[in-house]
């Protein structure tokens, strides 16, 4: 049976409600489940914590700009097999001008095509049951991409190239699917239509800060209040590349060796805010907005 | 079951169409659809496909299940306190509450919301309170039988579960539509869907009086957040360019950029490497990929009529240029084309128009101008201008800042209009626009 009980995420991972309800949905739908969202907001890591909590198989597909449905199902390796049909004639030509060395196919044996068949992660995915199947940021794909996917994937059946053996899969053992996406590009209707669709929100602070807890459980509550604070300080304040999850998480990470009364005095003073700020013009405007009036900066923190 | 769903909610610009319905019918047969909130979270994530869309996606949900009309721009509280749903919701609530009532008015929106909201992932994890309550209660066994006629009493007894695993999924369905169809009557609204005091009205479980946090399923204060925050509903499309929907006309002009997957035998490439490896010849592929944008921005800075659109259009391909750094040229005029266009706002600097007409035929023109000159200033050399431009860059159009309406007031809109296609300064008009070039082949 397929895996389709609910999952609340993980120690390690704080799983939206929401997120985890339409995982859930997706999964006991046999649909895939399509997480859009700003960067840095755990996208990725939804399958990743649940595959290693549910101790499940992991298959990944990064998208990028030359991704096609060859690389993500299967494609024949003809380098591979056009080298091995030669070898035969070569070990021949050898063994007649009684050279003793053969050359070796490495176990592959060129009647059998399927050797040949370089299996992509769609296909490992659907040979192993209830495995779990993550297409990363799709929206780095060619146009036709998305649409030929999920033809694919519809069908739970692909066919080898050449070697024509066909991988199957029930609708019992359908990994759990799950795409993310940055919107960079827009995805296709008909793409979105066989998909279920969750937009992540950018956690608020109370969430922030149990999602701070998973990850640095040791840190002094004192100073990830003071670090939150500046945090959605910096968010509101319209920079060209608000700060993200990701970034407070490294923030903090340089911090908490730290004791937390020193720790304070440094978030007080910015230090090390290159981890939240990604771009110079950004740098720049908060630099001057801090040295212009220092203690001002910080007091505007709390929401006005 | 819900046959008006699809339209009702394509009303609201969404899509909904069998697929959704058949989804939905999915969703209840596998038990995902147990309360009012799961059919909110389930067609939500059917019918949701941009975040923009949750905003009218939640509209049109408290309409149509709730009978509760969220104006534009309202708050969602208000919106409910408006409802005669909630006044009678609150009613039975009033009545069938023991102690007395000490609930601010906020507390009973939130707990009129959560139980909205309420998702039978909350209950199953509240029941287990309420279940060794029940288990000591005699009429649990009866319950099934009562449970049949639970959409036509209101009086349901509190702090019991209904099993309907025995019902088929035809009934279940039906079920939903009748207490959707009463909800929506006026006579009887209030509490179909919602229980008063935590019941769910339909399906397996139900929790306890006070089995449920305030503010505690996050559904409602999510719903909430939605209504109050416009990145949750969809830009005016027909508004005019401002610095405010550059960002989103940027998205649309993206569909200039040629892309495709498909593979291509590379000729050289397979002698290439076929050479290197010894005369083995294996086909080499190569993505064929046109990522090629070359842009002619003319534009009409003559004239008050223009002045306040400069700016923006300026800043929209300058901020095209730094995403996709291409070729891109930018031109003034006045009014209208006669020898020479300027490249600079001042025009100062003259370029014949010759030498415009000797680019890459392949340039994509974007002209951008009102059209509204007097009639004797559009004389036949200019025409002959235009249309050379036209012939020459197949990928012409005409944006037009003034509103489609007056366009067929003005003459020389009109005389235009005849060569070049053109359409609003609007988002969707520069993707109508883009669409339109795409179409022409150089």
């Amino acid at each position: 049976m397929a895996e389709t009980s609910y999952w609340e995420g993980s120690d390690k991972y704080l799983c939206d409600r929401e997120l985890a309800q339409a995982f859930h949905m997706a999964r006991t739908l046999g649909m895939p489940l399509l997480i859009e969202g700003e960067p840095g907001t755990g996208k990725t890591e939804l399958p990743i914590h649940y595959s290693n909590d549910r101790k499940l198989d992991l298959h990944v597909y990064p998208v990028g700009s030359k991704s096609n449905v060859d690389q993500f199902v299967a494609r024949f390796d003809h380098v591979k097999y056009l080298r091995d049909s030669q070898i035969e004639i070569l070990n021949a030509q050898r063994a007649e001008k009684d050279l003793e060395t053969k050359l070796s196919t490495g176990g592959r044996n060129p009647e059998s095509l399927a050797d040949y068949v370089v299996k992509g992660p769609a296909t490992q995915a659907f040979q192993s049951p209830n495995s779990v199947l993550l297409i990363d940021e799709i929206d780095k794909a060619p146009r036709e991409f998305p649409n030929d996917l999920l033809y694919a994937l519809s069908h739970r059946k692909f066919i080898m190239p050449e070697s024509g053996e066909t991988i199957e899969v029930s609708e019992e053992e359908m990994p759990a699917i799950v795409i993310t996406s940055n919107r960079e590009q827009e995805l296709p209707t008909a793409f979105k239509g066989r998909c279920i669709y969750h937009y992540i929100h950018f956690p608020d602070q109370e969430v922030m800060r149990q999602i701070v807890e998973k990850h640095h459980p040791t840190i002094n509550e004192k100073v990830v209040d003071v670090a939150l604070d500046v945090f959605y300080h910096l968010r509101r304040v319209g920079l060209d590349r608000a700060p993200t999850t990701r970034e407070i998480l490294n923030w903090l990470k340089y911090i908490k060796p730290l004791a937390p009364k020193e720790a304070i005095q440094k978030i007080e003073k910015l230090e090390g805010i290159g981890a939240l700020i990604k771009t110079q013009t950004d740098l720049e405007r908060i630099q001057q907005g801090v040295l212009r009036n220092p203690q001002d900066f910080m007091r505007r923190s709390t929401p006005n | 079951m819900f046959n008006s769903l699809p339209a009702y909610f394509r009303n609201y610009g969404l899509n909904a169409d069998v697929r959704t319905l058949l989804v939905l019918r999915k969703a209840v047969e596998k038990n995902l659809v147990k309360t009012l909130g799961d059919v909110y979270n389930v067609l939500k994530g059917i019918i949701v496909k941009e975040p923009t869309e949750i905003g009218p996606f939640t509209r049109a949900y408290y309409k149509y299940f709730l009978n509760i009309d969220i104006l534009n721009g309202e708050k969602l509280d208000d919106a409910i306190l408006r409802s005669e749903t909630f006044k009678q919701w609150k009613n039975k609530y009033l009545e069938e509450a023991d102690q007395e009532f000490d609930e601010s008015l906020e507390d009973l929106i939130n707990r009129f919301l959560d139980q909205v909201h309420l998702t039978h992932y909350d209950i199953k994890e509240l029941v287990s309170g309420s279940k060794i309550f029940d288990e000591d209660n005699p009429d649990l066994e009866d319950q099934e039988d009562n449970s049949n006629s639970f959409a036509a009493s209101a009086e349901r007894p509190l702090n019991k579960m209904a099993d309907y695993s025995d019902l088929s999924l035809e009934e279940l369905l039906e079920r939903l539509e009748k207490i959707r169809a009463q909800q929506r009557s006026k006579h009887s609204g209030g509490s179909h869907w919602i229980g008063t005091g935590g019941i769910s009205a339909y399906g397996h479980g139900g929790a306890a009086k006070d089995g449920i946090r305030v503010g505690g399923t996050g559904g409602g204060k999510m719903a909430r957040k939605v209504m109050g925050n416009s990145n949750f509903f969809p830009i005016d499309m027909d508004s005019i360019l401002s610095d405010n929907n550059v960002d989103a006309v940027l998205n649309s002009i993206k569909g200039v950029v040629e892309e495709s997957a498909f593979e291509k035998l590379d000729v050289p490439g397979t002698i290439k490497t076929g050479l290197q490896r010894g005369g083995l010849f294996i086909p080499e592929m190569r993505h064929d990929k046109n990522e090629k944008l070359q842009i002619i921005v003319l534009i009409d800075n003559g004239g008050w009529s223009m002045a306040p659109y400069i700016k923006t259009v300026r800043d929209l391909f300058k901020k095209m240029k730094t995403r996709f750094s291409h070729d891109l040229k930018t031109y003034y005029f006045h009014n209208t084309i006669y020898d020479v266009v300027f490249s600079d706002p001042n025009r100062s600097k003259a370029v014949p128009i010759d030498k415009l007409l000797l680019n890459d035929k392949n340039y994509r023109v974007f002209i951008i101008g009102d059209a509204a000159m007097s009639p004797y200033e559009l004389d036949r050399r200019s025409i002959r201008n235009w249309q050379a431009i036209q012939k020459k860059f197949k990928k012409t159009v005409w944006l037009n800042p003034e509103p489609v309406k007056y366009w067929n007031h003005t003459y020389t809109t009109q005389v235009l209009r005849q060569i070049i296609n053109m359409f609003p300064l609007t988002i969707r008009g520069i993707e109508q626009a883009v669409l339109e070039m795409n179409r022409q082949k150089a």
